[in-house]
Formats: C-alpha cells, sequence, structure tokens
C-alpha cells in the first residue's frame, strides 16, 4: 500500500484532477447534452461523478494519512510522549494563471492554478464529496419528477467543483474563484424554479449579499498583495510578519493625506490609523459574514430556502455557508496577529447565535426555523473560531455537516410526502398542516429525532461534544500578542478578558434556546394529530395525479384539503439511505474529537485535535493562551451547556407535549409586540430596505436625473444654445446691405495695418544642455535685428550665447551649484524704423547639467 | 411548463434521437485520446481532434446541417489551435525558425477592407447576397491575414514596421508597426468584425450595400488607428472611423437615430480637433528643435516641453480627445444615445473596437509623449475614472432600456481601463490592456445578445419582457454567461482584468497615485457589488418570473446563425478567463517598457514646489532605445530579417 501511496509525489500529486475533475465533467456533460440524456442517464453520470470524486478524494486522504505519518517524531516532552508531525501539503499545478500588482506596484505576484490538500482542506474534502454523494443519491430521487431534473444535476455538479476549487485552491485569487463560484450556483439554484418571482428574487439576494462580502475579500486579497507580497498559503504565512508593519493604514484621514481649507478642521491630531493585520482580518471578516450568513449580510439565507430541498441541505447547511470558518481557519496565522478583530469575530459570532435563535423560536415554516437554526449554528462556529480555538470551530463545521444535512433531507422527507397533496409550496412546509407524522413516517422520524439530538446537546452526540468545547474555550481562552514589542511600539489594542465570558453566556442562552425551538419543531412535525387533511380512503376522481408535483404553476386547481386522501407515507429508499447514514453520524461523529473525554480520562491526543494540530500549531502556540488541565472550570462549563440542553428541550416538551402548545399561545398573548417582532425577523430586511437600499436607490436617482439634466444638459444643451445665439447675433450683421459690409472692411484693414505696421520682439531660448543656448527671434516684415550692445541691427536672427560655469570650487558648495544666468536684450526694427525690445533671461543649472549628460 | 408544451408539436423531445450513454461513453474516451495526445504525441493534432469533435457532438436542434457543423467544428478547431499556439513555452513545440517579418503586412492590413470597400461600390445593388458573401469573405481574409502576427514573439519591441515617406515636405510618414499592447487591439477588431457583420446580415435587409461600404471602410479605419505610429497619420485613421460609425447609426438606427448620430459625431469630433492643433504644435515644434519636420511618435517622444506650461495644454488636448472617445464622465453621454439608437452590429463594433481607441490613444499616445502632464494629473484623474465606475453602474440600474444598461455599464467597465493606467504599475496596465480585449468580449456579446430579442420583438424595454427564459432556455444561458462575464465573475474573462487593475490601483507607488489610492482601489472594488445589481437586475426582470407578456409567447430561441456568431465570443470568455497568460504573455514586455519610458521620464522631472515636473525651456531629448530601427525604403526587400529586436 505504501508503494500505492509513493506513486504520487506531494509535489505533483495529479488525483486532485481525479478528485475536482470529476464534478465537472458531470456538470458539463449534463449541462450540454442532459435535456436529451433522460433522466437515468443523467442520474448515473451525476452520481457516478460524485462517487468516483469521492473515492478519489478517500484515496488522496489516505495519501495524505501516509505522508503525514512518514513524517511523524516522536519527542518527550514532561514525560509523556508526543508525535509531532510536519504540516504535509499535498499539491498539484494545474497551469500558470495570471500575475498581479506586488508591493509598491514594482513586484509582479504569479498567481497559479494550484491545488493542494493539507489535514485542513483533506477533512473538507471528503466532507464535500461524501455527504455530496449522499444529497446527489437523495436528490435523484426527490426531484425525480421535475422536467428541470437534468439542469438540476448540472447546477449541483458544477456547485461541487466550485466547492472543492474553493478548498483545494493553494491561492487567494483560487480560492475566491471558488468562492464566486458557489455563490453563483448558490444564485443558480435558489432561483432554480425561476418563474416564480420569489425565488429569482430571493437568488439575486444571495447572490448581491455575498458580493458585498466579496468585496471585503477582494479588499483583503490587494491589502495582502501590498504588505506580504504573495497570495498564495505559504507565501501569506512567510510574510505575514510585515502585516504588522509601521507602514499602516491610514483610516482618517484617507491614506495619511493633509488637508487644508474649510474642512481642516475634520483633521485629527493623530491620524486614526490601524495596522495591516487588522485591516486584511477586518475585510476578511466581512467576505466571511457574507458567505457565513452572518450578522449584517444573514438575511439572504433565509430566503434561499425557495430552492429545492436537497439544495438547502448541501449548500446551505452543509457546505457552502462554512466558507467562511473555513477562511479564517486556513488564514488563521493572519488572524492571530489582529486580536481585536479575533474578539470581534467571536462576538458576531455569539451574537448572531443568540439573534437568529430568537428568530427561530417563532417559525412556522419547517425549512425557516432550519434556516435560522443554521444561521444561528453558524454564529457558534464564529464564536469557536474567533475565540481562538480553531479545532472546535472547525469541529462544529464538521458535526454540524452531519447533522443539519441530516434535518434538512429529513424536513425533505417531510415535504415530498406533503407535496403529495399539498402542493402549495407555502402550505407543505408548514408545521402547523404537519404533526402525527411519527406513525407514518417511522424512518424520517427516527433520522430527524437523531439529529435534533445532536443539534440540541443531548449528551455524548456529536453536538454536545462540539458546542460544549466551543463554550468551554470562548469562557477560558484568552489572547496574547504574538510580537509583543512590536505591539506596544504600534500601540495596538487588546480586548478585555472579560469578553469571554459574556460570549460565554450568550453562547449559553443561545444553546438553550436552541434546544427549545428544535424541540419545538420536532414536536410540532411528528407528534400530536395529523392536520394536513383527512385520512381517508381517496376518492378517484378527485385523486390527484402524484407525478405532477413538478408544476408549480399557477395553473393547477385549488387543492380541497376535506377530502380524504391517502395517509402521507415514507420516502423511498434512495432518500432514506442517506438520512440513516447522516443520522449515524450525527449521533457517533462526537467521537471524532471528544474534548471532555481527553481532559476526564487524561487522554494523550483526540484525533480530530490531532490530525489538524500542524494547521494550528505556530498560531496556537504564539497567538492564543489555552488554559490547560482545568476539570473543573472545563466541567463547569459543561454544566452550563448540559443544562441549557435540559432547559431548552424540558420546556419544549412541557410546552408542546403535556400542554398541547397551550403556554406557547398564552406567551404571544402576554407579550404581543415582541412576538410581532418576532414573526416579522426583527424587521431586518425592512431596516436595510429602508437604510442602506434606500440609499443606494436614492443615490442612483440623483445620477440618473444628474446625468440628464447638469451633465448632458451642460454639455450637450447649453453648447447647442451657445452655438445657436451666436448663430443669431451674428446673421444680424449679415445683412446685406454693403455699406455695413464696407464700414467692417474699413476696420478691419485698420486693425490689420496697425498690427503689421508695429515691430513684435518675440522669440525662443533653444537649450542644447551642456551650457550653449541659442536665442532665436520670431521673423516678422523687413525685420533687423540687434542683440544685446552691438551697434548695428543685422539680418540674423539668431544669436548663439555660452554660459559657462565658474571653475569647481570645492569648498564652495553652494556657489558650485549656483545657477548661472545671463540677460539677452533682443531689439528689432522694422521697415519704418520703429522698434521694440525684450528681455530674455538663460540660466543654467549646474545640477540638472549633469543630469543631462548621463541622459545624452 | 405543461401549459407551454400544449402549444408546441406534443414530443418535440422525444422526436429528436437523444444522446445515448453510449454516445456519452464515446465523447469521454475522445476526450481522452484527445488529452493523451496533447500531454504525450504532439499539442499540434489537438486543434482537429477538437474539431471534429465538436463537429460530431453538436446537438442535432444547434447544427441542422452539415455546413452548420462543419463551421461550428472549424471555429472550435481554430480557438483550440490558439490556444496551442500561445500556450506558454509552446515555442518549443513549434520549431526554432525564425518567422520572417513581413514589412508590408500591416499595410495590407490596413489596405484590404478598404479596398475591398471600394470594390463594394462597383456590384450590383439588386444581389445583396452577392455584396454580403463578398464582404464577408473580405473580413475573413482580414482575419487570417491578421493570424500571422502571432507567429512573432512580441517582447519589447515594436514589429511589422514599415516606415515610408507620405508627405516629405511636412516630414509626415506612412509608419506602422505593432508591439505587444496594439497586437491584441487589431486582432479584436479583425475578429469582432466580421463576428458583428455575420450577426448584421440577418437584421439589416435594406441598403445592404451601403452597409457593407460602411463596415469595411470602418475595419480599415480601426486597424489603421491601432497601427499607426505617426501622429498625423493616427488622426487620419482615428477620423475617418467617425464617418461610416456616423452613417451606420444614422441611417440604420432607431427612431431617434439622428439626433443620436449628429450627437456622437460632434462629441467625438469636438475633442479630436483640438487633438490636430496639440498635434501640428508638436510637429511645429519639432521642427524648431531639430530643423526638419516631423511626426513621428520616436521622434515626438524626444521633445521635452514644460509641464508649467505648453505641456499641460498639449496632453490636455490628446487627452480630451481620448476621454470623450472611451468615454469617461462627464463627457459619456453621447454613448448611451449612440448605443440605443445604433443597430445591433454597429453598437458591437461600437462597444467592442470603437471605445478602445481612446483607451489605447492615451496609453500609447498621451502616456507616452507628456508622461509628466500624465502623472501630474494621473492621481485626480483616477477618482474620475473610481466616479465614473459608481456613477456608470448607478445609472445603468436604473435604466429601462436594455441597451442603455449595457452602455452604461460600459461607462463604468472603461472606468477600470482607465483606472488602471492611471495607475501606471506594470501589472495595472496590462490589466488595463486585457480589460480592453475583455470588454470587447463581453459587451460585444451581450450586445449581440440584445440584438436576438430585438429582431423577433422590436422593443428594447425591460419591461416588455419577463419570463423569457422558459421560451428560450438556450439564450438564457448564453446571456447568463455574458452577464457573468461582465459581473467579472472569476474563472471567466473579466475578473483576470479587474483584480489587475485594482491590486495595481493599491499598490502604486506614491510616485503615481497619490494617497488617496486605498481609497480609489476600495471603490473601484466597491464597484463589483454594484456591477451585480444592475446586471442580476437586468436578468432577472427579462429572463425570470412568469411570462406575463402574450407577445412574448411567440418567441423563438436563438437560431443556429446567431448562435454561430455569439458561440465564439461565448467561448473566449472561458479561454481568456482561464488562460489569460495566453494574452498576457505577449503583452508584457511592451507594458514593462511602456512603463519604464513613463517612469524614466517622471524620475529625471521630479516635481518641483509648483507640482510641475519641468519649468525648464523646450528641450531634445535622447531617442528611445526602444525605437524601432530607421524605417524600410518604399524599395526596401520585404525579406529582411526581423528588426527592432533589442532585447
Amino acid at each position: 500500500m505504501n508503494a500505492f501511496y509513493s506513486l504520487f509525489s506531494a509535489e505533483e500529486f495529479s488525483p486532485l484532477a481525479i478528485v475536482l475533475g470529476m464534478p465537472l465533467l458531470g456538470a458539463f456533460v449534463n449541462g450540454v447534452w442532459g435535456k436529451r440524456l433522460g433522466k437515468e442517464a443523467v442520474k448515473t453520470m451525476a452520481l457516478s461523478a460524485m462517487a468516483i470524486s469521492f473515492f478519489a478524494a478517500l484515496f488522496t486522504f489516505a495519501a495524505l494519512n501516509h505522508h503525514v505519518d512518514s513524517s511523524a517524531v516522536e519527542k518527550v516532552v514532561e514525560g509523556h510522549k508526543v508525535v509531532e508531525h510536519e504540516h504535509v501539503k499535498l499539491s498539484w499545478l494545474a497551469w500558470e494563471w495570471m500575475r498581479a500588482s506586488g508591493a509598491g506596484g514594482l513586484s509582479a505576484i504569479p498567481i497559479q492554478a494550484k491545488f493542494s490538500v493539507d489535514a485542513l482542506s483533506g477533512i473538507m474534502m471528503l466532507v464535500i464529496t461524501g455527504i455530496g454523494f449522499l444529497i446527489h443519491l437523495y436528490a435523484s430521487n426527490y426531484m425525480e419528477t421535475d422536467k428541470g431534473y437534468w439542469r438540476f444535476f448540472a447546477y449541483l455538479n458544477l456547485f461541487v467543483f466550485s466547492m472543492l476549487i474553493l478548498v483545494l485552491g493553494d491561492n487567494l485569487p483560487l480560492l475566491f474563484v471558488g468562492w464566486e463560484g458557489v455563490g453563483l450556483c448558490s444564485y443558480l439554484l435558489i432561483g432554480f424554479w425561476y418563474d416564480k418571482l420569489p425565488n429569482a428574487a430571493a437568488g439575486k439576494k444571495a447572490f448581491i449579499a455575498n458580493r458585498v462580502g466579496d468585496f471585503g475579500l477582494i479588499c483583503a486579497m490587494f491589502l495582502i498583495a501590498h504588505y506580504c507580497g504573495a497570495l498564495d498559503w505559504t507565501g501569506i504565512e512567510a510574510g505575514a510578519k510585515s502585516l504588522l508593519s509601521p507602514d499602516m493604514v491610514h483610516v482618517w484621514p484617507f491614506g495619511n493625506a493633509h488637508y487644508d481649507g474649510v474642512f481642516g478642521f475634520l483633521q485629527p491630531k493623530v491620524p486614526l490609523m490601524m495596522t495591516g493585520a487588522t485591516a486584511v482580518c477586518a475585510c476578511l471578516l466581512l467576505g466571511a459574514t457574507g458567505k457565513s450568513a452572518q450578522m449584517p449580510l444573514y438575511v439572504w439565507l433565509p430566503d434561499a430556502m425557495a430552492g429545492p430541498t436537497p439544495v438547502s441541505a448541501l449548500i446551505h447547511a452543509a457546505t457552502m455557508v462554512t466558507a467562511g470558518i473555513y477562511l479564517i481557519c486556513r488564514l488563521n496565522f493572519v488572524f492571530v496577529l489582529a486580536p481585536g478583530v479575533m474578539a470581534v469575530i467571536a462576538g458576531v459570532g455569539a451574537f448572531t447565535a443568540l439573534f437568529a435563535a430568537t428568530i427561530a423560536l417563532v417559525q412556522n415554516d419547517l425549512k425557516k426555523v432550519l434556516a435560522y437554526s443554521t444561521v444561528s449554528q453558524l454564529g457558534f462556529m464564529f464564536l469557536g473560531v474567533g475565540s481562538g480555538s480553531f479545532t472546535a470551530g472547525f469541529f462544529h463545521v464538521l458535526t454540524h455537516a452531519f447533522f443539519k444535512a441530516c434535518l434538512f433531507l429529513a424536513a425533505g422527507s417531510v415535504i415530498h410526502a406533503m407535496h403529495a397533496r399539498v402542493h402549495d409550496d407555502e402550505k407543505s412546509q408548514d408545521m402547523r398542516m404537519m404533526g402525527g407524522l411519527k406513525k407514518y413516517m417511522p424512518l424520517t422520524y427516527g433520522t430527524f429525532g437523531a439529529a435534533t439530538l445532536a443539534i440540541i446537546g443531548f449528551p455524548l452526540t456529536s453536538g454536545f461534544f462540539s458546542k460544549d468545547e466551543i463554550l468551554f474555550r470562548s469562557f477560558s481562552n484568552s489572547y496574547q500578542w504574538v510580537d509583543k514589542a512590536r505591539a506596544e511600539s504600534l500601540k495596538m489594542w487588546m480586548p478585555p478578558a472579560y469578553l469571554g465570558k459574556i460570549y460565554y453566556v450568550m453562547g449559553v442562552l443561545a444553546a438553550t434556546l436552541t434546544a427549545f425551538y428544535m424541540c419545538r419543531a420536532f414536536f410540532l412535525t411528528f407528534y400530536g394529530d395529523f392536520k394536513g387533511w383527512k385520512i381517508g380512503k381517496p376518492v378517484a376522481a378527485e385523486g390527484h395525479d402524484e407525478d405532477d408535483h413538478d408544476d408549480h404553476g399557477d395553473d393547477h386547481h385549488h387543492d380541497d384539503l376535506t377530502i380524504p386522501g391517502a395517509a402521507p407515507h415514507e420516502s423511498p429508499r434512495p432518500m432514506t439511505i442517506p438520512l440513516i447514514i447522516l443520522a449515524a453520524l450525527a449521533v457517533f461523529g462526537g467521537l471524532l474529537n471528544p474534548g471532555l473525554a481527553k481532559s476526564l480520562f487524561h487522554l494523550e491526543s483526540i484525533p480530530l485535535e490531532h490530525w489538524l494540530e500542524p494547521v494550528f500549531a505556530t498560531s496556537m502556540a504564539k497567538g492564543i493562551h489555552e488554559v490547560e488541565h482545568n476539570l473543573s472550570m472545563e466541567l463547569m462549563c459543561t454544566a452550563g451547556a448540559f443544562s441549557a440542553f435540559a432547559i431548552g428541550s424540558g420546556l419544549a416538551y412541557w410546552t408542546y407535549i403535556v400542554n398541547n402548545g397551550a403556554p406557547a399561545k398564552q406567551w404571544a398573548a402576554a407579550a404581543p409586540g415582541l412576538h410581532k417582532m418576532l414573526m416579522a425577523k426583527w424587521m431586518v430586511d425592512e431596516l436595510y430596505d429602508a437604510t442602506a437600499i434606500s440609499m443606494v436607490d436614492g443615490l442612483a436617482d440623483t445620477f440618473v436625473g444628474a446625468d440628464k439634466i447638469v451633465v448632458d444638459g451642460i454639455l450637450a444643451q447649453v453648447t447647442s444654445f451657445l452655438a445657436a445665439a451666436f448663430g443669431t447675433a451674428f446673421r444680424a450683421v449679415q445683412n446685406g446691405m454693403v455699406h455695413v459690409y464696407a464700414a467692417a472692411m474699413v476696420v478691419g484693414v485698420a486693425g490689420f495695418s496697425w498690427f503689421f505696421a508695429m515691430p513684435h520682439a518675440e522669440g525662443m531660448i533653444v537649450d542644447k544642455g551642456n551650457g550653449d543656448f541659442i536665442v532665436a527671434a520670431a521673423p516678422g516684415f523687413g525685420y533687423e535685428y540687434k542683440f544685446d550692445d552691438a551697434q548695428k541691427f543685422g539680418a540674423t536672427s539668431e544669436k548663439p550665447v555660452h554660459l559657462d560655469l565658474p571653475a569647481a570650487d570645492k569648498s564652495d558648495k553652494a556657489k558650485a551649484t549656483a545657477p548661472v544666468t545671463k540677460n539677452v536684450v533682443l531689439t528689432v526694427k522694422n521697415v519704418f524704423g520703429i522698434q521694440d525690445t525684450k528681455t530674455f533671461v538663460l540660466v543654467r543649472t549646474p545640477a540638472k547639467d549633469k543630469q543631462m549628460i548621463g541622459q545624452n | 411548463m405543461a401549459a407551454h408544451s400544449t402549444h408546441e408539436p406534443v414530443g418535440v423531445e422525444n422526436a429528436a434521437k437523444p444522446v445515448t450513454l453510449g454516445q456519452i461513453v464515446g465523447a469521454l474516451m475522445f476526450a481522452l485520446v484527445a488529452a493523451a495526445l496533447a500531454k504525450f504525441v504532439s499539442a499540434q493534432l489537438l486543434p482537429v481532434v477538437i474539431a471534429a469533435g465538436v463537429a460530431y457532438l453538436m446537438p442535432t436542434h444547434l447544427a441542422e446541417n452539415g455546413k452548420v457543423r462543419g463551421a461550428f467544428g472549424l471555429m472550435a478547431g481554430l480557438l483550440t489551435l490558439f490556444v496551442v499556439r500561445m500556450w506558454p513555452g509552446a515555442e518549443a513545440v513549434v520549431g526554432e525558425e525564425a518567422p520572417v517579418e513581413s514589412h508590408t503586412l500591416l499595410a495590407w492590413l490596413v489596405a484590404l477592407p478598404v479596398l475591398a470597400s471600394i470594390a463594394v461600390l462597383f456590384m450590383p445593388r439588386q444581389s445583396p447576397r452577392l455584396i454580403q458573401g463578398f464582404t464577408f469573405l473580405a473580413m475573413i481574409a482580414e482575419l487570417a491575414l491578421s493570424l500571422p502576427l502571432l507567429s512573432v514573439n512580441m517582447g519589447r519591441a515594436f514589429h511589422f514596421n514599415q516606415d515610408i515617406p507620405w508627405v516629405a515636405s511636412l516630414g509626415i510618414h506612412w509608419h506602422v508597426a505593432v508591439d505587444g499592447v496594439s497586437l491584441w487591439l487589431v486582432l479584436l477588431t479583425t475578429f469582432i468584425v466580421p463576428v458583428a457583420a455575420y450577426a448584421s446580415f440577418g437584421s439589416i435587409t435594406t441598403r445592404v450595400k451601403d452597409w457593407c461600404f460602411a463596415l469595411l471602410l470602418l475595419e480599415g479605419a480601426m486597424v489603421g488607428t491601432f497601427v499607426s505610429l505617426d501622429v498625423v497619420l493616427f488622426y487620419v485613421f482615428f477620423e475617418l472611423g467617425l464617418v461610416p460609425m456616423y452613417v451606420m447609426i444614422g441611417v440604420w438606427g432607431g427612431t431617434n437615430r439622428i439626433k443620436a448620430a449628429i450627437k456622437f459625431f460632434l462629441y467625438t469630433m469636438f475633442g479630436s480637433v483640438l487633438m490636430l492643433a496639440a498635434i501640428l504644435y508638436l510637429g511645429w515644434t519639432h521642427a524648431k528643435l531639430t530643423g526638419t519636420p516631423s511626426f513621428d511618435f520616436f521622434d515626438l517622444q524626444r521633445v521635452q516641453l514644460p509641464t508649467s506650461t505648453m505641456q499641460v495644454w498639449l496632453w490636455a488636448a490628446f487627452s480630451l480627445a481620448f476621454f470623450i472617445k472611451v468615454p469617461m464622465f462627464p463627457v459619456h453621454t453621447w454613448l448611451p444615445d449612440a448605443h440605443t439608437e445604433a443597430p445591433t452590429a454597429g453598437s458591437v463594433i461600437l462597444a467592442a473596437v470603437m471605445l478602445k481607441m481612446g483607451t489605447y490613444g492615451y496609453l500609447r499616445f498621451s502616456m507616452g509623449l507628456f508622461p509628466e502632464s500624465c502623472a501630474k494629473y494621473g492621481p485626480t484623474l483616477a477618482g474620475v475614472a473610481v466616479w465614473g465606475i459608481l456613477y456608470g453602474a448607478l445609472c445603468a440600474w436604473k435604466q429601462d432600456d436594455i441597451k442603455r444598461i449595457i452602455a452604461y455599464s460600459s461607462v463604468a467597465h472603461l472606468g477600470y481601463v482607465m483606472l488602471g493606467l492611471f495607475a501606471a504599475t506594470p501589472a495595472s496596465m496590462e490589466g488595463s490592456v486585457l480589460q480592453m480585449v475583455n470588454h470587447g468580449i463581453s459587451t460585444g456579446a451581450l450586445f449581440m445578445l440584445v440584438g436576438v430579442v430585438y429582431d423577433q420583438r422590436h422593443t428594447r424595454h425591460v419591461d416588455d419582457y419577463g419570463g423569457i427564459a422558459k421560451k428560450m432556455p438556450l439564450y438564457t444561458a448564453l446571456f447568463v454567461i455574458a452577464t457573468m462575464s461582465s459581473v467579472g465573475l472569476p474563472g471567466l474573462n473579466g475578473f483576470v482584468g479587474e483584480f489587475m487593475i485594482i491590486t495595481g490601483t493599491f499598490t502604486s507607488g506614491d510616485g503615481k497615485l497619490g494617497p488617496a489610492r486605498g481609497l480609489q482601489a476600495m471603490f473601484a472594488a466597491f464597484g463589483v457589488i454594484l456591477a451585480a445589481l444592475y446586471m442580476l437586475t437586468l436578468v432577472q426582470k427579462v429572463f425570470f418570473g412568469p411570462l406575463k407578456n402574450p407577445a412574448n409567447k411567440k418567441l423563438k430561441d436563438i437560431n443556429s446563425r446567431e448562435l454561430l456568431a455569439v458561440a465564439p465570443l461565448i467561448a473566449l470568455m472561458f479561454i481568456v478567463g482561464l488562460f489569460p497568460r495566453l494574452l498576457l504573455d505577449q503583452m508584457h514586455d511592451a507594458c514593462a517598457r511602456i512603463e519604464e519610458e513613463y517612469a524614466e521620464r517622471i524620475q529625471a522631472n521630479p516635481p518641483g514646489k509648483d507640482h510641475s515636473y519641468y519649468t525648464g525651456p523646450i528641450k531634445l531629448l535622447a531617442k528611445s532605445p526602444n525605437a524601432p530601427a530607421p524605417g524600410t525604403a518604399p524599395d526596401a526587400k520585404p525579406t529582411t530579417a526581423p528588426d527592432g529586436d533589442t532585447h
């Protein structure tokens, strides 16, 4: 086996081409010929592409593991045997892509289409291809009756391809290709049923909100190019030091410019500055909030649920939205240089986790609950990485991929069953129409339940371990300077340690709400009585053609739900198998990184942490202060997390099972304002509409108006009016009367005569550069010239002059560089004997002289 | 979908033979063989293989007969040939024989379309097919004739140099040559014009003879503009291009065509007349300094004028002409009118090539002749360019005419090009030249695609459409690809240029862009958001949502003639986006040369107290070592070795 792995060297690991190429091939074949291929062939193509890609990814991962093992070095630290690994990377250069300007605009940074896989991207690669395959399998059945089957799989394959580029790209611009690529696929898939305007609008909203984030990423890229002089991971890491150089970003006044004048008072005495690291990290954070749906750019994600459910599972839960966390983990060595931004990341995460959870409390649409829950869980991940525990944050990415994909797919299974009868999209997802599905859909019930247990943090499930780790780390971690002397000389801000405690409390609150709303969704969907329609023997005449459910047009008849119909049915096997696998992963996935167990049983290492250690080792050692071996503190934090689970789920059980939802109604009635705000999602969309969007809108209106009235008005209308006005004025003179013309002629002739009768002493100086000058007088009718004090007028109009520099006098520097000047007086006489005089000043500067000689 | 399938003959999809999995496997095997060929045997065979593959695999409903199939195959083959030939390090494969540079090639390139346009005058007006065929053939011959330009490794030097006295007493020469910058603009011209002409043959049915005459004359003038190195010659071609375009808008345009044509003519004419005055002054100064008049670019480059007075005026006269042509804010308002009223092919050529005359002119002449003035006003103008990016984008968002949206998007896109030139780092200038080509490809494709629906519905109003994706799926796919290219999606062509320009702007040294460069780079990047805003709004309003307007129910998807015209542009979006080095490698050294000459002049004359770079008397500098060797006499043998190769 080892020989097999060493077939490919680490520098030229071409199997990556298969991992990347297969989804692209699937997208291409299905996109171009899909319409004529037939469903079977489309399915075969898409699924086999994903399967081959997954196996190639497995092989790559195994090979990576092999390379890691062979780099292992055993060390003895404090009596323990510790195995240390190098940060191994397998890479493959496809081709040279382009170049960008480096620092000072002088150097050029080559940007290669180069892909690499290391411990971090290896896991992402497996998640994308593995879960991607399961979701493809699921979708092959879920989308079966849709006319755009081929289109759907072409987009989905293209998405997987883009996502793989995002995680495997070896430099920031290449990551950006994937970053925008997944945005495009998301846009296409959200608007998959494009004939419905809200879907198309939701797609556009997602793309533009993402673009706001992408703007941050572009800014980060040019800042990094400027400071680090490189854009690939290795180069950025090597050049990261210069992000803390004294050449700081001037926030105000812009670019250290100095203004005088009316607005001078706006200029502070000490310019407002931030380090390159802070600026880069702030820009990256903006990018990450866009893609990972955090405050303030989260608004697109709930709307994105307009897409087909498998899309929500794959793109808007498991993979794409975690790209922001991946980016932060990937560039961890940059982020630890800016603890201020790290604290902001954690704060954004904690706040988003709490904020989204409150909205999820009252939503009735099953997919909307899951959407807000995704936003909230992504907040937890931000809290993790922002607290400096990259492993914990990334572990939550992994477990969230398992349980949230499972939840979405199970929800899809429910919707699929509901949709057999309820054709309205909104109603078929409304939990008030469901209930009691436990009986009809046991597999879906079981898997949804397992995933719910994971997300609410039931002890020993995957979500329990990952969330617990995040909360503990946010409580206990603190930042430290990577380069203390420099940080102090730059007067950088260090976030206070109590912030972590606040974030911990917010996290626990959010976890409590998570437990409540997830249990609420679970109970409303699967317990109680079925409220969708009357179950009984279907009436043949009214029986709806089940194959018709792709038809979302407005032409189908109104569903009468009072007529009895068949009971909701369990989904077929291609849909349930992925559910079962994902549910198993959701329950047992925590064993990958049981942080609590490590402290309790004094384990030397736990798998994921050990695996990711080389990626984060340097920055963790330098930038983050971690509490070691404090079992009591860890147990206390765990107790908080556990009580969050217990209180939240217990309350939900009491409300929805014991009292059948009555308390929820009482609470809503008790605080109608709050309930209304929650139902309206805190009016954030309306707020954005009223502020940012209407501002841009107003600006655009102003510009359009100005374009028409001011720009075009002044340039085109006024000039044409002036031309017309002059035309009118001159026409008045051209009146055809001979005596007027004759008078004008007399005036004209007199004017010209005067001009010619008077001499004009004009001329130019030609500087030859070596001290030779020529004063050339302008010619004129019958002119004679006289230069300086010459006795007679002559016909030569030019006078050569040579200016000598003073003899080199080394003692007197001022004299050696002083310019030598000479005046030349030109007198001109014309045929009438009238004279005119002008003085020319010749200047020779020694310093410039030398330069010119050098040039010639 | 159910509703629409009742209107169409039942089972359209079943009627056509579905592609079997066997065929797909066959295609894959075929791709593998092609890849193996490229890797191990010879990349030279690849174009043939790809051409055959595309011709074979083209879906039947897109290529109804063998001729169309062949045309698609040929095009794919040519594009592949281009990629293979230009691939970095491909020279080693081609062999070491030094290509012979013909000194008359450029003369022929200019003369062929002009002569063809004269020939058209003698053809019978009654047989439009003959005239169209002849015109198209001449354009294809022109394209073929321009391909040998690629056979030379451009490097820093000028190539295909020809220098013959024209008006000897005034020192006006026929001096033409190409370097890595003008090479791509010449190729863009010879490539876009036949594509636009081919697309126009379906929609222009009146006065075909005049149309073909105008097209050919325009092509000759545009090629001439990009190859001229004599300023008077440049001016002649710059103005010559104006006339056919004026006629094209005025005769075959929309309802307000006369007004738009006059506006177009007056705006551009105003700038270029000032430029003429500046040219004459420069030539006269040269005569003063050396005794002989000359309008040669390399001679005029030696004339050093004081920045405190005259140079600024001359620079302003030149640059204003170029800014109007580009067009930069605030002299852009002729563009939306001209684009809206022009016929499809006119819009395509106007956007793709004619606007580049302005950007190219600034790069070559303003920056080449007056570097100090460029440096003096560059930072301010970069601000104007960035303003133009945001302004154009926001105006585009609020338009309700599809062509007006794309026209305003051109204002924004060309803002990027100008920003890259003002930043004047080697990479940002490369980005600018690349962006000129990119804008030609994407905007050309967009205008051509708009023409497809305009021909059917005779309206450009956004609100008249909506939900037409259902009726025109392939068209929608192509339009979305072109949109994404225009928006700057990485992987497609638009991104590469924008990225190089924006990084170049930020990293541009203090001597080039001022302290506000960070802000300028940031706002330029902000333009990327706005681009998505207006283009996606357009796409959503036109293509998505329910199909409400009954007039749109009769729309037919893009036909094979239109597809054939737009396909090479779409293919190039991917080629340039993925392999920009194919273009960048050829222009790299030329841009570096221009930047060096520029920086040298500025460093030799650092700005004084009054921010003027040079205040001394008029003087003559040494001749640039990069100038091509003295021109060939008219009777010189064209077999002489390539000259001017100084590196």
